[in-house]
């Protein structure tokens, strides 16, 4: 079996819906913010799988590269965040921060 | 040309002097703004401007000496003289009928010519003034324009109403201090609840307004036509309202106002349509013409066209029209029909009288006399200045200005309604018991006495009269002023008495006033106040006129018997006030003498009141007043109805006269000492005796009551209908329109409320609605709204699969 | 064994490792296990990198996530927890719902990602008059490894694009000025963490 697109494109699918997944259903919010590297990681594999096999090239990677490099401040941002609301509530639930319920 | 440089310098001293008041009053109004209300930078800056005036206003009498060469002092005797040999020959021309008559005009008009050659044209040198200071604009035929007018009674009024206000503003600023307060507590006025009104001291408007009331007052005495004097006679009664009613928050006060400015518009009726008569006929307003290049007047003034060169009115043979003429006593002609220009004489006395009720109103005369007593409401310095200089002296100014246009008939109007007033206002002077009115009730008095003289010709001793009478009735004025100030705004009389002893200088320069207006003298010597000098001409005059018309015996008679009640009524006001027993213990304890402020003014006004006309007849002030004489005058009328007495007349039976009037007036003087200072008869019995006649008397002649009947209450009567038609007619008319809007409108509002708002409710409620139903999804969970999103974004590709296949 | 092979045998395994370790990081109900999963599953897409010939990505994949970010966030669960060992379980419920979606998702994902003919879409994309070996999209291992190619991309030079270009053919750009912002940004956003993450203790000390 040639392993081609397709197959990797799979696995980033998977990884993208496993991102999500985590997200939804994670309590804790350190947890979300695994799902939400979970999400670009999925999405990095899709870039990479199609500067290997279609005419993005270089372009791929560079975007990957950046996807990393800003997820990389999103999690320190993030954290910060996280920091707050543990601050704020003395827990990091993310059910218990409902304020901008309607 | 030298003459004219004189007159431009003139014209620029005196209009220096006429415009600063205005200056002031400009800067002075805005005192509120300006200053504190304690500051008396006001009162400064207003007496600075007079005082300037006045400075400016001597300097003009001055240098129109030097430049006249004092031609009128001198020119007095050689104009006595001519006049006393020619008229010696009318006296005894008297009675020769038509033709000495016609003989006599020519003669006089020979003996003009001479005399204006001796006087003005031998010298070369003019001693009248005028000149145009700006065009307003043209309108048709009517050229409005500020001109000027100066002769020596000019100068002098201007000296005067400078000099009296000067006094009056110091005075003022002693007299108005309990307005220099940011809280004056007005006494008369009660409020509501009890107490007192409350409001800012306004001593900083009482002299813009003052300011204003002179710079008016010089105005109308420069102004070169009738039309600018009609509109600074309006300024002086707009400024009078205002002083009058300065206490505007007194009933009495505002009351006075309006009835002063309402009675005064009775009078400048007739003045309008008196200048409507002028102008239609005459086609100028100017007083005198203005002298064109080529030595001619080109345009005629009033004056000339009425009276011609030779002082005479040109009549036709039917006595039923007046020919116009110009300065050299040539008839116009119209320039395109070459008709002579006339006037019908109806007319032209009709315009007298018209002008002559402007002023009755101004003055106070006889059936309009009832503001002035009235005005008494103002602070007593206006008292002082609308007796004395200004308002009231306005009208016999304009009296004695206008004198060439008055027909014989006008004249003999004005010496009536003089002679009438003279005598009115006297009685009723005596049973007055409040200060001030008693000195109103003088001032009307001696204007009718005025307005007699000039009536009967006596033109300079009218206007003489007017000098001196502004000077001795300011003083008193000023000195009860400061009696009210020492008694505590106390004005009765019967709770005042010997305050002499605590104000010796306000009781002895009343006295000096008192002798002055009384007409003291001592026979055979030169010690005689300046009443005596003036009263005295009136009183020559009128005997000369009853010698003339012994038909008109009534306005030599009662002059001379008011002369003696004069004096009574005088006497009686000071025996009252400053002589005798404190009849008010609490009152006299707390009485003072005015400060230096109050008190200078007086002791400067009673010098001049006392010796202002010394001299008599060949003193200098009358020397000057004759000087400015409208052509004719002297030298007498002869006619079949009235004739009017010229100089020499006049002159010959001056000492006759001058006994006649003493006698009364010293027998006045004793009558009041013995009944009020000696206490040999006690006027409470008199008063018992003659009941009905003292309340007649302290009635005011009932005249309050007659107008009262006889325009206030028809007027009400009226107004009273026009209400009730306002009432039926336009209020059913309002009532009904309004109701059928009333009707339309809550229509309106039903369609409103149940149709507009229901829709846009509806889609508010909707809206609302749709909101709380979604507000559920908004859980504020992180979780379940990333869960939406992956349900949403897998709905949307379920629809887009199921829909488009294809893509 | 052939290449082929190897790369078959290699990709089986880093794909099951990453998917089986992000499912892990799902179902674990520890934190601290979630985070051990998730090294894994980075780990295991940096390998998959590799076999793409992309090593300068896989390797900055290795060093800045599996080295950084998960350590980062490993400071954040030692910072937050109360305990070592804290659960915050979700309730079964919710657990069969989130899988059921999940399936559904990766369905939909997976038929609409299928559907499409590669082939067909990267050479409609490709600019006009390129050669036909660049429609087979940038081969690195035939070209050496990937640093160099993606240094002279930052600097401008496309060797992927300009090479055997039409000579009047406009130039590529290259990445300079975004990597720039790029750079500026991570900046200002690093700033503000540390800012966001110290306000608290700093409005205290201000109170106190």
């Amino acid at each position: 079996m040639e392993v081609g697109l397709n197959h990797y494109l799979f696995v980033g699918a998977v990884m993208f819906v496993t991102g999500v997944i985590c997200m939804a259903s994670k309590r804790n919010g350190i947890g979300v913010l695994m799902g939400v590297e979970l999400v670009l990681n999925g999405a990095n594999v899709n870039f990479v799988a199609f500067a290997r096999y279609t005419a993005l090239g270089l372009d791929g990677h560079v975007i990957a590269m950046f996807v990393i490099v800003l997820a990389a401040a999103e999690a320190a941002v993030a954290l910060a965040i996280a920091l707050n609301f543990y601050n704020n509530h003395l827990t990091i639930d993310v059910d218990r921060g409902d304020e901008l319920r309607g | 040309m030298p003459t004219e440089s004189i007159g431009n310098e003139l014209a620029l001293l005196l209009g220096i002097a006429w415009l600063l008041p205005l200056a002031g009053f400009a800067v002075e109004i805005f005192g509120g703004f300006l200053w504190p209300r304690v500051s008396r930078t006001a009162a400064y800056i207003a007496v600075a401007c007079i005082g300037i005036g006045f400075l400016c206003s001597f300097t003009a009498l001055m240098k129109w000496g030097n430049a006249t060469d004092w031609v009128v002092l001198k020119g007095t005797d050689s104009h006595h003289a001519s006049a006393g040999e020619h008229g010696g020959e009318g006296h005894g021309d008297e009675g020769h009928g038509d033709e000495g008559h016609a003989e006599e005009a020519a003669h006089a008009e020979h003996a003009e010519g001479e005399e204006s050659e001796s006087g003005v044209h031998h010298d070369a040198v003019a001693t009248t003034f005028s000149g145009t200071m700006y065009s307003l604009g043209t309108f048709g035929g009517l050229e409005v324009t500020l001109d000027w007018y100066i002769d020596s009674l000019t100068l002098l009024m201007f000296t005067m109403v400078t000099l009296i206000a000067t006094c009056i503003h110091v005075f003022a600023i002693g007299y108005m201090s309990d307005e220099l307060t940011e809280d004056h507590v007005d006494h008369e006025v009660h409020t509501a609840d009890g107490g007192h009104f409350h409001r800012p001291g306004r001593f900083y408007k009482f002299f813009s307004y003052m300011s204003l009331f002179c710079f008016s007052m010089l105005g109308l005495v420069l102004a070169g036509n009738i039309f600018q004097v009609f509109v600074f006679w309006e300024l002086v009664g707009i400024c009078s309202y205002l002083l009058i009613g300065f206490y505007v928050e007194r009933k009495s006060a505002s009351t006075a106002a309006n009835k002063a400015f309402i009675v005064n518009r009775v009078g400048d009726w007739g003045f309008i349509i008196g200048l409507m008569i002028l102008w239609t006929y005459c086609g100028t307003f100017r007083f005198v013409g203005e002298e064109s290049t080529d030595g001619h007047a080109a345009k005629p003034g009033l004056f000339e066209m009425v009276r011609g060169n030779d002082g005479q009115i040109d009549v036709n043979e039917e006595e039923d029209v007046v020919y116009l003429r110009d300065a050299h006593g040539h008839r116009l002609e119209d320039p395109e029909t070459h008709e002579p220009k006339t006037i019908p004489y109806a007319l032209l006395i009709v315009a007298g009288l018209g002008v002559f009720g402007g002023c009755i109103g101004k003055s106070a005369q006889f059936p309009l006399q009832t503001w002035l007593p009235d005005a008494m409401e103002g602070p007593t310095p206006v008292s002082a200045l609308v007796h004395s200089a200004t308002m009231v002296a306005a009208g016999v100014y304009l009296a004695g200005r206008f004198y060439p246009v008055f027909t014989p008939e006008v004249l003999l109007t004005i010496a009536y309604i003089g002679c009438i007033t003279l005598f009115l206002a006297a009685t009723i002077a005596v049973v007055a018991t409040d200060i001030k009115r008693v000195l109103a009730y003088s001032t009307i008095s001696q204007l009718g006495y005025m307005m007699l003289g000039i009536g009967l010709g006596g033109w300079a001793a009218g206007l003489f009269h007017l000098v001196t009478h502004a000077f001795f009735k300011s003083l008193m004025f000023l000195a009860s002023g400061s009696v009210i100030v020492g008694c505590h705004h106390e004005q009765e009389m019967p709770r005042m008495g010997g305050l002499r002893r605590k104000m010796p200088i306000t009781a002895y320069t009343m006295l000096i006033g008192v002798i002055a207006i009384a007409g003291l003298a001592i026979p055979g010597t030169v010690i005689a106040f300046s009443g005596y000098h003036s009263k005295d001409a009136i009183v020559a005059t009128a005997l000369a006129h009853t010698n003339l018309n012994p038909g008109h015996f009534l306005l030599f008679i009662v002059p001379l018997v008011t002369a003696g009640i004069t004096a009574f009524y005088m006497f009686r006001l000071w025996f009252y006030t400053f002589a005798g027993e404190p009849r008010d213990q609490e009152l006299y304890d707390h009485v003072h003498e005015s400060p230096w402020v109050m008190t200078g003014p007086l002791l400067v006004l009673s010098v001049f009141a006392a010796g202002c006309a010394i001299g008599g007849e060949q003193g200098f002030l009358y020397s000057m007043l004759s000087h400015s004489e409208p052509a004719g005058v002297a030298t007498g009328v002869e006619a079949a109805a009235v004739s009017l007495p010229g100089h020499d007349l006049i002159h010959d039976v001056h000492h006759e006269a001058g006994v006649m009037a003493l006698f009364a007036a010293v027998s006045g003087a004793i009558i009041a000492y013995l009944l009020y200072g000696a206490h040999v008869l006690n006027p409470a019995d008199i008063q018992r005796h003659f009941t009905g006649l003292y309340t007649f008397l302290v009635e005011k002649w009932r005249f309050d009551d007659l107008y009262d009947a006889m325009f206030v209450r028809p007027s009400r009567v009226v107004a009273g209908w026009c209400a009730a038609t306002d009432r039926v007619v336009f209020d059913g008319i309002l009532h009904g329109a309004c109701r059928a809007a009333i009707n339309i409108s809550k229509w309106d509002r039903l369609f409103d409320e149940g149709i507009v708002d229901g829709l846009v409710n509806l889609v508010g409620n909707v809206v609302f609605g749709i909101g709380r139903s979604l507000r559920v999804v908004q859980t504020g969970r992180l979780r379940q709204y990333i869960m939406f999103i992956a349900v949403g974004v897998l709905t949307l590709f379920v629809l887009l699969f199921a829909f488009f296949p294809k893509y | 064994m052939s290449a082929e092979q190897i790369h078959s045998g290699l990709f089986a395994l880093f794909a099951i490792i990453a998917c089986g370790a992000a499912i892990a990081v799902v179902m674990s109900q520890n934190i601290v296990r979630m985070a051990f999963w998730l090294v894994m599953s980075l780990g295991a897409t940096a390998g998959l990198f590799f076999l793409l010939d992309a090593d300068f990505v896989g390797a900055t994949q290795l060093l800045v996530y599996v080295g950084g970010t998960v350590v980062l966030l490993i400071f954040g669960v030692m910072l937050t927890a109360s305990g070592p060992y804290i659960r915050i379980r979700m309730s079964p419920a919710e657990g069969v719902l989130a899988g059921g979606i999940g399936i559904l998702f990766l369905a939909m994902v997976y038929s609409t990602v299928g559907a499409v003919n590669w082939e067909n879409v990267s050479s409609a994309a490709s600019p006009s008059g390129l050669g036909a070996g660049v429609s087979e999209g940038f081969n690195a291992s035939s070209q050496g490894n990937t640093t160099r190619p993606l240094g002279l991309a930052f600097i401008g030079l496309r060797p992927d694009r300009d090479l055997g270009a039409d000579i009047h053919s406009p130039l590529s750009t290259g990445y300079l000025l975004p990597f720039e912002i790029v750079s500026v940004h991570l900046l200002v956003v690093l700033i503000g963490a540390a800012y966001l993450a110290r306000a608290k203790r700093r409005s205290d000390t201000v109170e106190e």
